[in-house]
Order: structure tokens, then sequence, then C-alpha cells
């Protein structure tokens, strides 16, 4: 099947006063058409930057160190400013956490949708749309004439999906468009999404830091830890049977695993500063399964089953007994 | 227009009753030749210095008029400026009576003077109305080029940043620095005394919005800078918007609950400006009124003063159209940000 985005060997570091500080590091995956692919990591891991490097609408500071990013077959990494705008809501739209923060707080909702329209049409064509757009995203026609602050939180997400959307992108990117949210209007945006996606046949990255919401509607998930893609693979696999001991410390502290009446869980230990990343496999100081090697090399991702996880339990040695 | 107006009567009363003020000023003033009884340079000069000419429903006799009218008016000794009404001589006001051009009159030789004469005899109401031409539109003409010149550069400062702003705001810094006043002064000066009052009056706006315009453009600058920073402007960013429509459309809109407020708060300043200079005889010159010129006539004379009162209603004028402004500027902090709905 044709890929829709293809990401290669990302690698991102952030240039501040002193030496610089990588966040992203060989981040490699691909998602086609009409496919769902979640990234999923704790906070501060890196997904937004991974989001926000695809469409180059990076902090000042941050620079793209290596890599190569592939849109409908098309190279951005060369592109210009000028020419990344021609992309960015033509062929792909974003949607980000806050939907409250990110409408323009003294424009109609009708205005912002119809200013996102990018091919030339009519005033009245442009209506037509929008009210099209509205009506899609179960938005009311009154809504148009809304300002921001007069809609619930999962309206404005609505909006924001409707702005992602009106100029039929083939790719979404959904970084965390419920954390924000209840759980119940959670609940109606991702059925939305879901039901988006199907009718446009939209490839979609859904950024989100809950593996359990990530596996109810992604076809494909991909575990990033300190910057690093840890496990990809099909959801299924990566959630049946995680390989990654980090994967795999995700989904035994999720909530419905536990016993009535069991402890909470945590993984020890906390998420690593990425000025001074721990020698090795970043993940090792908190691995309950590291080795004497984990210390000194960083692993490569390595094939197992149907999916990729980045662990030399898996690969590129003598399968030893892991210990500690 | 009705939502904004309905938005601005239920936040501020004052600041409604101000807005049909100031309308109905602004109204007057473009309609000044067909509302004034006489032309501005008109001069009476038997009648200088006559008070406002009474108007009346009944007559010496009694008897009810149902058209109002005026009566005649005596000059009892020329050199105190003495006049009584002449209860033999009635004149009604009449629609259309001088001529087709001017709505309100008496025939003559029956003279009205709503707001009394000035020392050269001219009817004092005609001349408010062609002065309030000056006063009122200086400050909107001044208030649109700086406003245009402080969004344009507050917004380019703020947004881009770097070597640009430092250098902006240097300039903004250095203009600030200037006394407008003086430099008004200065600049008058260096003119021949003699330009007509057009290149005065466009003199004194120019100079006044071209200082003007330095502090609003720090303040939006300013507002710039923490506004890029907001979400929505990423927002508009992955949209793919180019950096020219985020500024102008998303951005600077947002400053526009502060800006309006701003710039409504400082029309006063130019119409108190030309009034000031007027007031030292080097802002519009004679026979053109200007609410200005027409109370420097007043300056430092206290006979007049006491002789003749009525002189003093441009200083009303400016007065009135002065707190005007300043009740809708505050009425329109609260009704330009849609957050207050
Ligand atoms: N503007 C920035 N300046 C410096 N560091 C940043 C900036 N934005 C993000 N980072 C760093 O990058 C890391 C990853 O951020 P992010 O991609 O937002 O994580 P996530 O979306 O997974 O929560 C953060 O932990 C932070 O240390
Ligand atoms: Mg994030």
């Amino acid at each position: 099947m044709e890929k829709t985005l293809v990401v290669k060997n990302l690698a991102l570091a952030f240039h501040q006063e002193r030496r610089p500080v990588t966040i992203l590091a060989g981040v490699e995956f691909e998602i086609s058409s009409g496919e769902t692919l979640a990234l999923v990591g704790e906070s501060g891991s890196g997904k937004t930057l991974t989001a926000l490097s695809i469409v180059k609408l990076l902090p000042p500071q941050a620079r793209l160190e290596t890599g190569e990013v592939r849109l409908n077959g098309q190279s951005l990494t060369s592109l210009s400013e000028r020419e990344m705008e021609n992309i960015r809501g033509r062929q792909v739209g974003l949607v980000f956490q806050e939907p409250s923060a990110y409408l323009n707080p003294v424009f109609t909702i009708g205005n912002q949708i119809e200013e996102a329209i990018k091919s030339s049409l009519s005033r009245k064509e442009k209506k037509e749309r929008v009210a099209q757009m509205l009506a899609e995203v179960g938005l009311d026609e009154k809504h148009y004439w809304h300002y921001p602050h007069q809609l619930s939180g999962g309206m404005q997400q609505r909006a924001l999906i409707a702005m992602a959307l009106i100029n039929h992108p083939s790719l979404l990117i959904a970084d965390e468009p419920t954390t924000s949210l209840d759980v119940t209007t959670a609940v109606q945006i991702i059925s939305l999404i879901k039901t988006l996606i199907k009718k446009h046949h939209l490839a979609l990255l859904f950024i989100s830091h809950d593996i359990a919401l990530a596996h109810y509607f992604a076809d494909r998930m991909a575990v990033m830890y300190a910057g690093r893609l840890v496990e990809i693979g099909p959801t299924r696999t990566v959630f049946n049977s995680p390989r990654h001991p980090y994967t795999e410390s995700l989904i035994a502290c999720l909530p419905e695993k536990y016993k009535p009446g069991e402890k909470i869980r945590a993984i020890p230990g906390t998420v690593p500063d990425f000025a001074n990343l721990p020698s090795g496999c970043p993940f090792h100081p908190r691995c309950h399964r590291r080795m004497e090697r984990c210390f000194r090399e960083e692993p490569e991702m390595f094939p197992v089953a149907s999916a990729l996880v980045r662990c030399f339990l898996y690969g590129n040695s003598v399968a030893t007994e892991p210990g500690n | 227009m009705r939502r904004f107006w309905q938005r601005l009567w239920k936040k501020s009363k004052p600041a409604g009753v101000a807005l049909i003020v100031l309308f109905l000023l602004y109204a007057t003033a473009l309609l000044a030749n067909f509302l004034s009884p006489y032309p501005y340079e008109r001069q009476f000069r038997e009648y200088s210095l006559c008070p406002p000419t009474r108007i009346h429903f009944i007559d010496s006799q009694g008897r009810f008029h149902l058209r109002p009218f005026v009566y005649g008016i005596t000059v009892v000794n020329p050199a105190f400026k003495r006049y009584r009404e002449d209860h033999t001589r009635l004149y009604p006001i009449k629609f259309f009576a001088e001529g087709r051009r001017r709505i309100l009159g008496v025939e003559p030789p029956g003279k009205i003077f709503l707001l009394g004469t000035d020392l050269h005899g001219r009817d004092i109401f005609s001349r408010i109305l062609h002065g309030a031409r000056i006063s009122l539109s200086i400050g909107l003409i001044g208030v649109s080029i700086s406003f245009l010149l402080g969004l344009i550069i507050g917004g380019v400062s703020g947004y881009f940043g770097g070597r640009l702003d430092t250098v902006l705001m240097r300039l903004v810094e250095i203009i600030m620095t200037f006394p407008s006043f003086y430099l008004l002064l200065a600049l008058r000066a260096s003119f021949k005394p003699n330009i007509s009052s057009l290149q005065l009056y466009l003199l004194i706006v120019i100079i006044m919005s071209l200082i003007g315009w330095a502090s609003l453009a720090r303040i939006i600058r300013g507002m710039v800078l923490s506004l890029k920073e907001e979400e929505f402007v990423m927002a508009s960013r992955s949209l793919g918007l180019s950096t020219f429509r985020i500024i102008t459309r998303h951005i600077l809109p947002n400053t526009f609950s502060y800006t309006v407020t701003a710039l409504t708060l400082s029309i006063p300043g130019y119409i108190l400006g030309e009034s000031t200079l007027s007031l030292l005889g080097l802002g519009i010159q004679e026979p053109y009124p200007s609410w200005g010129n027409m109370l420097s006539i007043c300056v430092g004379n206290l006979r007049i003063l006491t002789l003749a009162p009525w002189m003093l209603t441009p200083g009303l004028c400016i007065f009135v159209t002065v707190m005007c402004f300043n009740f809708l500027g505050d009425g329109l902090r609260e009704v330009m940000d849609p957050r207050n709905w």
C-alpha cells in the first residue's frame, strides 16, 4: 500500500546556551493511508516534538539534525518555509491538546474555519463548505456565530477538527486531542475522529500518553521513551504481548489490570532529564531486566515477531538469561 | 452594528449616551452649511457682542403663536454693547428663510443669534457648527494615521523581533522623548506665518500623529510579543497561513480591545492640542473658525468675559466632546473583547 507518511531516522536537538541537548534520536515510522498509528509514551518523552518535526513547526532553538520526512511521496526536509505553508493545512492537519487555547478568542468559530480554507472559492462557496464541515464534526449551524469561549471543550475540539480537515488533507496529526476533556466527551471526540478518518480514508498519527486509549483505536502502535521509539508494531502484538520492558511496565500499570484491593504499581524511577541521559540504554536505570551491556551500549531496533523492539533481549547477542 | 450597539448599551449607559452625543455632533459638523443660519464669516458690525436671541411663543400682548418667533434687536448703546428686544417688530422663525440652502432663519431685517455674536458681530452658533469640522475631524484623522503606523510598526517589531525590533524600538524611544507640543511650536515657527488654514491643519494633524504612533507602537509590540506565543498562533501556523496573514488577521485583532480604547482616549489630545495652538494664535487662522481660535479671543480679556459670557460656548463644546470620548473609550474597553460578552 502507498505510504502517506514516512519518517526516517529523525534526530532533533535543542541548541541553547551551552551544548546542544538531543531530544529525539532515530525516530522512524510509516503510516499508510487509512491507517492509524498511535504514538504513546509518558509526558515529556518527545511525542509533541515528533509531531511538530513532521510539519517543521519547531520552537526556534530546536533543530533537526538528521532525518527525512516524506509526505505522499514528497520529501519535506529540504522545503522552504513558504513551501511548507502550502503543505500545512492542505496535506496535513493538526489537532492539539488544549482546544480552548488553540482557537482565536476574538473571532467566531465560523470565521476561523472559513479563514482556514486555502482554495480560492467565492464567499458563498466558502460558507457552504464551512456549514458542511460543521455538520460533519457534529456542530450546529448556529455555532458558526459563536465565539470560542461560548462553546464547551468538546465543541471547541470539534471546531478545531473542522479547521484541520477543511482542506481535505491526507494526514491528520492529533496530539492528545482528548487529554483535557472529561471522559464522556473524550469518548465522543474519539468516535468522531474514527468516523472521519474512515470516511475520508485519512492517515492518522494519534498521540497519547494513554496506552489503553491508543490500543482502543490504533492499527499500529509506537512506544516512545526519552525521545526514542522503543517498540513499534501492530496494536494487538504490542499490547497483548509487549516485548520491551518499558512497554511491559506501561501496560502492567494500567488500572484495569488490577484486581480489587491490589496495590497500584508505578514504574520505579523517573523520566530522565534530556541534558543528562543515562549512558547506554536510556531506560536501564528503571529496567527490571537490565543486563550488563545495557549500561554501556544503546540497542538498535530488533525485529521480534511482527514488531520492532529496541532492547538487547531480542538480538545482537547470544541470548543470555536476563538478570540483574 | 446593531449587536455592537446593544452590547455597548448593556455594558455602559454613559458610553451609549456619549456615542449618541458624538454622533449628533459629527452630524451637525457635516451639515454645518445647512444648519447654520448665517455664513461663518458674515459680520453684522452694528450687532457686535450681541447676547443670544431669545425665542418666544407668546408675544407682549399675551397672544400665543404656534410658530416661534424672535423680536427685532434695538441697539441701546453701541459703545457699551447694550441691546434690547424691540417688541414692535416680530420675526417668525422659518425654514429656508434666507434662500434654499439654510434650513433655519428669520426674514431680514430680523436677526437670529442663537448663541450670541462675537466682537465682529458674527453669529457664534454658525461659527461653532463650522468650527466643529476642524475640531472634530482633527482627532479622527490624527488617530487614523497613528493607528496605522502604530499597528504596522508595533506588529512587525513584536512578531519578528531581533535586530529589526531593536532598531524600531530605539526609534520609538527617540520619538517619545520629543515634547510634542514644543515640536509643534518649533515647526510652526519654521513655516511662513501666513500659510493657509488648510496647510496648517494638515501640519498639526501630521505632526501630532507622527509623534502619537510611537507610544501605541510600543504597547502593541509588547502585546504581540506575548500573543505570538499563544497557542492559537501555532494553530494558524499549522493551517499553513502566511506570516502576514497571521499578524494581520490573527494577532493584531487581539490587540483591538486595547487599541480602540486607547485611540478613543487619545482623540481628545488632538482636539485640545489644536485648541491650545489656536489659543496661542498659532492654530487655524481667522476668519475660519475652530473651537480653539474662537476661544482665543476671550483669553486675557476679562471685560469680554463679563460682558459676553456666551463667547465661552466653544469651550463647553470642547469639554462635552472630550468627556464623550472618555466615556466612550471606557465603554469600548468592555465591549471590544468577546470574552466579556
Ligand atoms: N521549547 C522547548 N525548549 C526546551 N526544551 C523543550 C522545549 N519543548 C520541549 N522541550 C523538551 O523536550 C521534551 C519533550 O517534549 P514534548 O515533545 O512536548 O513531550 P510530550 O509531548 O511527549 O509530552 C520535554 O521534556 C522538554 O524537556
Ligand atoms: Mg505533548
